[in-house]
């Protein structure tokens, strides 16, 4: 979850600089090619350790992963020969892993919808001006500082069907007791209740800041033009808020598919049918059933489908801004 | 002001303090230039960590011609994963705890190296140290893959103040061992009347460990064994398969044990006096010792004939190497030879030590509960022998999905077992992923 904020502070364009031309365009210097020379030099002598890092760390694995799907090799090391697509022509016709991806993208619907919705209400509220700002923004924003180690620890008390306080709310409302994470169909729902519950407060925080920003005089001119509160919400701050929901949605799309650290670990490793994610369905295949290869073929499947995911976003978000 | 800024000077001098220090913390005072540093990998931790760092401590402190550095990794899954790759790069520790179950699955990859017979014997430990079904457990194919340290089987503590009081104990003041279920389940609802909460303590929702844990007592208990004949199918008899699972729904009916009782909720519950009994692993009696419970200790009573225990063993295996050196292994063997002859402080953590020459020794005969139990060594019941089955597996993850609603809900019996059949079946027919090829085998 922490890399949506590295990703985020990497996303914005970079200005283009053309070495031997000023920012105007104009020619500098009658020795014009030398300098330009030396000033790719120094940008390839830049860019040179960054782009080792990529080869070595991106290009390579991606490219190793391919050939390794198309092998039996074992993480033992034993086998390794080349048997075509056997393996995805396994994984394509294997139940576990539609099921995997199906609940992947159920629980992207559950976690995406509300924390984006509950993002915005929570900073709209602590935006319109509540007593004790800093409290409430303090207390939206901390469980995001946790471990998934420790937020797993606290919802699976949280959720122990003898003795926890989430059966113990129902109890006292005088609904029927729930094992939250041991019954099918139920047990993803917690998982995502657990994480909208951390990770909220990132999304929250963006909105927040993206409604600071929104400058007062639009609500004066509103309010004198007799606007009331919602009418300036659906008409100035909805709107003005239209490219940070883009931004969210997209990392929070991104951030969901990735599932697999607190439901791995809420669990305790042993997910069920229809609370195993994607992701631990590779690890299960790669890391304790050996099969490399196999668990190499599951990747390149899963990442065409968030390849398909992020062509569908960049073209409907592309599309609203020529409509905006 | 002071001056933050990092310059070349300050990093040099920086990483030349942090190597200093790497080398300071690679030193023990115990060691000198001429001892062998032994690796050993354990999955250990909480009060068995704590005993098996007693043992090592003991081992190092004898002698000084080596020392064993060991390391602690997570149990399950992520344990078997790292000792897996450390022994397929050839580069593994000199030596390693696995569970038995798990040892034939890795024996086909070339994980493992095999136990020299003769260096062992000449260490005394043989075939005769051993009871036959903890031996057995440690052979594949003809060799010695393992040596266990001890048994762990699935046992019943039991609240002797709360038991007594509802009648459940004998004269000499021990649980008293029905040999039908129903009259255990009279007997945990004797003893429900008594806490007011549940007669026994077990959590299995949402765990195959556990599930598979009583299932298989149960199952063995009828004089049944499952065989997962590689390349065949799974031989499975019906009645047992079923009449246990009844069991177990009968169980969990609310009164007898929580109806969605969790391995730590029972845990709290038999710790906190809310229950008489409970099924669990030896593992948990020094907690329950020390949360003050009065607790005594049995084998899980014959419900359907035979004494039977599900068990596991902690055993010392050699991760393969590709390039052994020669001292290094004879120290190990020494390591394992002292650590079996000092193990009845492990069992102090509850384990029935595996080395008989412990369980004959009259210090061992007093330490009680522990020696109640001690007789299980005799009726342990491993996991089926197969490369996908054993502690931490996906195969007994698998078990708790297909089982679990049957045990929950009361019904669908027949379906489980024909999903369980043809889950073996598919597996049965897969080969072993650690060598796809069988060519290390």
């Amino acid at each position: 979850m922490t890399d949506v904020m590295a990703s985020r502070s990497a996303a914005g364009p970079e200005p283009e600089v053309t070495p031997g031309e000023d920012s105007g365009g104009r020619r500098t210097s009658p020795t014009r090619g030398q300098a330009s020379r030396r000033g790719q030099l120094a940008a390839w002598a830049f860019l040179a350790p960054f782009m080792a890092a990529f080869l070595l760390f991106v290009i390579w694995p991606l490219i190793h992963g391919i050939v390794l799907s198309l092998t039996d090799q074992s993480l033992t090391g034993a086998g390794g020969s080349f048997i075509g697509f056997e393996n995805y022509s396994e994984a394509l016709s294997e139940p576990v892993m539609w099921s995997s991806i199906g609940n992947t993208v159920w629980f992207t619907v559950i976690t995406t919808v509300p924390l984006v919705l509950l993002a915005l209400i929570m900073a709209l509220l602590v935006n319109t001006g509540l007593p004790g700002q800093w409290l409430w923004r303090l207390s939206f924003f901390m469980p995001f500082l946790l471990a998934s180690t420790v937020i797993s620890q606290i919802w699976v008390w949280i959720f122990n069907p003898e003795i926890g306080a989430a059966n113990e709310i129902l109890s006292a409302v005088g609904l029927e007791p729930i094992a939250w994470l041991q019954t099918a169909n139920v047990d993803l729902i917690s998982i995502a209740i657990a994480t909208i519950w951390w990770t909220v407060g990132f999304n929250f925080l963006l909105y927040l800041a993206a409604l600071q920003n929104i400058p007062d005089l639009q609500y004066e001119a509103a309010a004198v033009d007799g606007a009331g509160r919602w009418r300036q919400l659906f008409s100035i701050t909805i709107p003005q808020l239209g490219p940070v929901t883009g931004v969210i949605l997209v990392l929070q799309m991104l951030a969901s598919l990735k599932l697999f650290d607190q439901a791995y670990q809420m669990m305790e490793g042993g997910s069920s049918e229809t609370s195993r994610p994607i992701v631990q369905y590779i690890f299960e295949a790669g890391f304790v059933g050996y099969r490399f290869g196999y668990a190499s073929a599951i990747s390149y499947i899963f990442f065409v489908l968030i390849l398909i995911v992020g062509i569908f976003q960049m073209v409907v978000l592309r599309h609203r801004k020529a409509d905006s | 002001m002071i001056d933050t800024r990092i310059n070349r000077r300050s990093v040099l001098a920086g990483g030349l303090a942090a190597a200093g220090m790497a080398a300071l913390a690679g030193c023990t005072p115990a060691q000198s230039s001429q001892t062998t540093t032994l690796q050993f990998w354990h999955l250990l931790s909480g009060g068995d960590g704590v005993a098996l760092q007693g043992l090592i401590d003991q081992v190092n402190a004898s002698h000084s011609e080596f020392h064993v550095r060991p390391t602690v990794l997570a149990w399950g899954a992520p344990y078997y994963t790292k000792l897996s790759m450390a022994g397929a790069g050839g580069r593994a520790p000199e030596l390693a705890v696995m569970h038995s179950s798990r040892v034939p699955g890795y024996v086909p990859g070339g994980l493992l190296d095999p136990w020299d017979l003769e260096r062992l014997s000449a260490l005394g430990v043989d075939e005769s140290t051993f009871t036959e079904p903890v031996w057995s457990s440690s052979v594949v194919d003809g060799q010695l893959y393992s040596v266990a340290l001890d048994a762990h089987p699935f046992i019943a503590l039991y609240n002797t103040e709360i038991c007594e009081e509802a009648g459940a104990l004998d004269s000499d003041g021990r649980l008293l061992r029905p040999d039908n279920p129903e009259d255990f389940f009279e007997m945990c609802r004797e003893i429900a009347g008594v806490t007011g909460a549940h007669g026994l303590s077990y959590g299995f929702i949402g765990d195959g460990m556990q599930m598979w844990r009583l299932f298989y007592t149960l199952y063995c208990q009828h004089g049944e064994r499952m065989t997962f004949p590689e390349g065949g199918t799974v031989e499975v008899d019906e009645d047992a398969f079923i009449a246990s699972l009844e069991f177990m729904h009968t169980l969990a009916d609310g009164e007898i044990t929580a109806e969605r009782g969790t391995i730590d909720s029972a845990i709290a519950e038999f710790a906190a006096q809310r229950s008489g009994i409970h099924f669990t692993g030896v593992w948990e009696l020094p907690a329950m010792q020390s949360a003050g419970v009065p607790v005594g200790a049995t084998m899980i009573p014959p419900f359907f004939g035979e004494e039977a225990v599900y068990a596991d063993s902690h055993s010392f295996v050699l991760p393969h190497q590709a390039d052994p050196d020669e001292q290094a292994r004879e120290y190990t063997y020494t390591v394992v030879a002292d650590l079996l002859k000092n193990s009845l402080t492990w069992a102090e953590a509850g384990h029935i030590p595996a080395y008989l020459p412990i369980t004959e020794k009259p210090e061992y005969a007093q330490l009680t509960p522990q020696s109640n139990y001690a007789a299980a060594a005799d009726h342990l019941v491993y996991d089926p022998v197969a490369w996908f089955t054993g502690s931490g597996s996906n195969f007994v993850q698998q078990f708790g999905q297909i089982v679990g609603n049957p045990i929950v809900s009361g019904s669908g019996y027949e379906e489980a077992l024909t999903r369980f059949r043809s889950y073996v079946n598919s597996l049965l027919a897969q080969p072993n992923p650690a060598d796809p090829q069988g060519e290390r085998s």
